[in-house]
């Protein structure tokens, strides 16, 4: 009979440690996703967002804040989301993966919000949405897109743009490729900053363009630190290809056509991946009459077609006043992260984050950013609009169904 | 061969911009044995200056040259009178490091704070013309930049070879103790010294700035090239500081435009660790250091 005595005891010990253990479970889950997020509640809906308010990314941080700041008193002048108002939290990360991850962290812990935004740049968001996925919360993110971010194979993110990052140029091969084959360019060059986000939209221009029997006549990558573009552009002028390919970021993007325009290459197309679809910046690095013909691709920006799209723009220039081509895409991607939020709430009635995260599984979901719809990790399944500089202004050549105008090729020569 | 010789083109005038950025750095080191790491945040703080007196008055970006050059020589005198003169000279070597850094940090934030962090570049409406000369392509900004450099290249040199100012600095270069004992005022030769150094920034900048999209956190990359720039020439000697760019200037855009982009820095580090194993003080180091 002695050696039946510490079974029970242990039974017990075991059986209290379970309970235990489900109590303090309980308890947590009490703390995190059960804090008032039931739809009869009257409480604010309060909305914890990490944003770069200082250091490198404090530009996009604090357009993104405008964005979810807009689209939170647009909102709660309407009423709020389900009778709630909507609040808030911004905490500045100082453009720091370390910092971001003590927000989130508090954000979710101490501040215990209902629902939490993502910051800006897949760098953040990487190590954010490891915190917010840890916690069980649905992480609805517009800036961070890059391959690192669907790589950790999380099911609560849901990336507020149409397709990944570095699919941002396949709407231009889409394009290229539906031409007739004798209208097609024969040869083609490709220069590429060396970074996730630029280079590999390139290479999947490329590959399809070599499948399709467009020879590579010049190809270059490039370190994030060339300043100079005239030496690779040179080599480009010299190769003479029909079609340049630019994978790039901004800075780079308007060097390279600052070189072109003083080497007198003109190709009879020319994409850039970024840079050439920033409304303002663009014509004021390289000149408003040498935008005409350049092709980019964006998911927002001033005269799109979408509908919601004007109303945005009489809010946000009502309340920050300049004017609509100033407005960063960054904004109306932040914007749409709180039009989800919202068209969950409508369509179930309930805005818990379990609620959340399988209700934007299935479905598309219209948006300033177009109608998005995600596979299982959180990356979108659409594709980027392919816009044009036509008469000074970006609009939208391809595809056909949202294009405001045909594209226009060859390129009109630089203006100098 | 076309495209070696438009590379060679290229390399020069781009050399000579950076020659200006060098030499002001290199006269720093001269006289008062300070690495200024804030002179690349200078040719940053001297882009957005001439930015500024461009956007907001309309004037043109090579002649708000004769504005921000005084501007900028009082920001080194004040840098050197309140930051570097308060340090004890034993140390002034290892501290100057972490006070020029503490400038230069300081500097991209003020700037940071006043213009943001977006990309901005000077846009005349001359920033993109080139002329073509025997089917090579010539930048009429690059072009003038190169000249303006040689100009303030010649008039850096006259003060030092033709003035009594010069003379007491290439007598401190040569010899602080006797300097000092032949009545030569070392604390006036640093402070007008640092500010003449500082003082090229501003050329240098409003060049920068027409030639490259920038912003405040631009000087990374330019001091870690004017460094290099400056060992390879020899520290303290302008004279191989011009040719060190020169130099780079032409391996830069050579191998660039030949090889890969991706190797064009390197090469450059090559030639440098090439010199510095035969040379070890850099081309002009030993021999003219005392001349200037």
């Amino acid at each position: 009979m002695q050696l039946q005595n510490p079974a029970p005891r242990l039974r017990r010990r075991v059986l209290a440690a379970i309970a235990a253990t489900a109590l303090a479970a309980l308890a947590l889950a009490g703390c995190t996703t059960g804090s008032g997020t039931g739809p009869s509640s009257t409480s604010p809906l309060t909305i914890g967002i990490s944003l770069s308010l200082t250091g490198d990314f404090s530009d996009s941080g604090k357009a993104a804040q405008r964005g979810y700041q807009l689209w939170a008193d647009v909102t709660n002048k309407a009423g709020g989301v389900l009778g709630r108002k909507v609040q808030l939290t911004i905490v500045d990360d100082a453009s720091s993966p370390d910092q971001v991850v003590t927000n989130y962290t508090n954000l979710i812990t101490q501040k215990k919000v209902d629902i939490v935004f993502g910051p800006f740049s897949s760098l953040l968001t990487v190590p954010a949405s490891r915190v917010v996925n840890r916690y069980g919360y649905s992480f609805i993110e517009p800036a961070g897109g890059g391959p690192s971010v669907f790589a950790q194979k999380l099911g609560n993110l849901f990336f507020v743009q149409p397709a990944p990052t570095t699919e941002g140029g396949n709407v231009f091969a889409d394009y290229i490729l539906s031409l007739p084959k004798n209208e097609r360019p024969a040869t083609a060059g490709y220069a590429k900053l060396d970074d996730p986000f630029a280079a590999p939209i390139a290479e999947n221009i490329q590959k399809r363009f070599e499948a399709a029997g467009i020879k590579t006549v010049y190809d270059q990558t490039y370190p994030a630190e060339t300043a100079d573009m005239t030496p690779i552009m040179s080599g480009m002028a010299a190769a003479n290809p029909d079609v340049v390919v630019g994978g790039s970021q901004e800075a780079d993007a308007f060097a390279q056509m600052k070189a072109m325009i003083q080497l007198k290459f003109n190709p009879k197309w020319l994409f850039e991946s970024n840079g050439a679809n920033s409304p303002a910046d663009f014509p004021a690095a390289v000149g408003a009459a040498n935008t005409e013909g350049v092709f980019s691709s964006a998911d927002w920006y001033a005269d799109s077609t979408v509908a919601g799209s004007a109303k945005f723009i009489s809010d946000y220039t009502a309340k920050f006043g300049g004017t609509a081509q100033t407005i960063d895409p960054t904004s109306a991607e932040a914007y749409s992260a709180g039009m989800l939020l919202e068209q969950v709430a409508k369509k179930t009635g309930k805005v818990d984050n379990a609620t959340i995260i399988k209700t934007l599984h299935s479905g598309t979901w219209p948006t300033l950013v177009g109608n998005l719809s995600w596979d299982q990790y959180g990356a979108p399944k659409g594709a980027y609009l392919l816009v044009q500089w036509i008469n000074g202004k970006l609009t939208t050549v391809y595809p056909a169904a949202t294009a405001a105008a045909s594209p226009v090729a060859p390129k009109p020569n630089w203006a100098g | 061969m076309h495209a070696l010789i438009q590379a060679i083109i290229l390399g020069i005038l781009t050399g000579g911009v950076y020659a200006l950025m060098a030499s002001g750095q290199t006269l720093i080191f001269g006289i008062m044995k300070v690495v200024n790491l804030a002179q690349g945040a200078l040719v940053v703080l001297g882009a957005y200056l001439t930015y500024t007196l461009f956007t907001q008055l309309g004037i043109d970006p090579f002649l708000s040259v004769l504005i921000t050059t005084p501007l900028l020589f009082l920001v080194g005198v004040a840098v050197q009178w309140a930051l570097l003169r308060p340090l004890h000279s034993d140390d002034v070597g290892q501290l100057s490091l972490l006070v020029t850094f503490a400038v230069a940090l300081g500097v991209e934030g003020v700037l940071s704070f006043a213009y943001g962090t977006t990309l901005t570049n000077i846009q005349p409406s001359y920033a993109n013309t080139s002329w073509t000369i025997l089917g090579y392509q010539v930048s009429l900004v690059r072009f003038v930049a190169f000249v303006l450099s040689l100009v303030m290249l010649g008039l850096l040199y006259l003060i030092l070879q033709r003035t009594k100012f010069g003379r007491s600095v290439r007598a401190t270069v040569q010899n602080p103790m006797s300097a000092q004992l032949l009545g030569v005022n070392a604390q006036r030769v640093s402070a007008i010294g640092f500010g003449l150094g500082t003082a090229t920034a501003a050329a240098a900048g409003s060049v920068f700035g027409m030639l490259n999209s920038f912003n405040p956190g631009s000087h990374y990359d330019l001091i870690s090239r004017l460094l290099t720039i400056v060992v390879l020439g020899g520290l303290g000697s302008i004279g191989g500081s011009v040719i060190a760019a020169l130099v780079m200037g032409v391996a830069s855009s050579v191998v660039s435009a030949l090889a890969s982009p991706i190797w064009s820095d390197f090469s450059f580090f090559i030639v440098l660790l090439l010199v510095l194993l035969l040379r070890p003080r850099g081309l002009f180091g030993a021999r003219t250091r005392g001349a200037l």
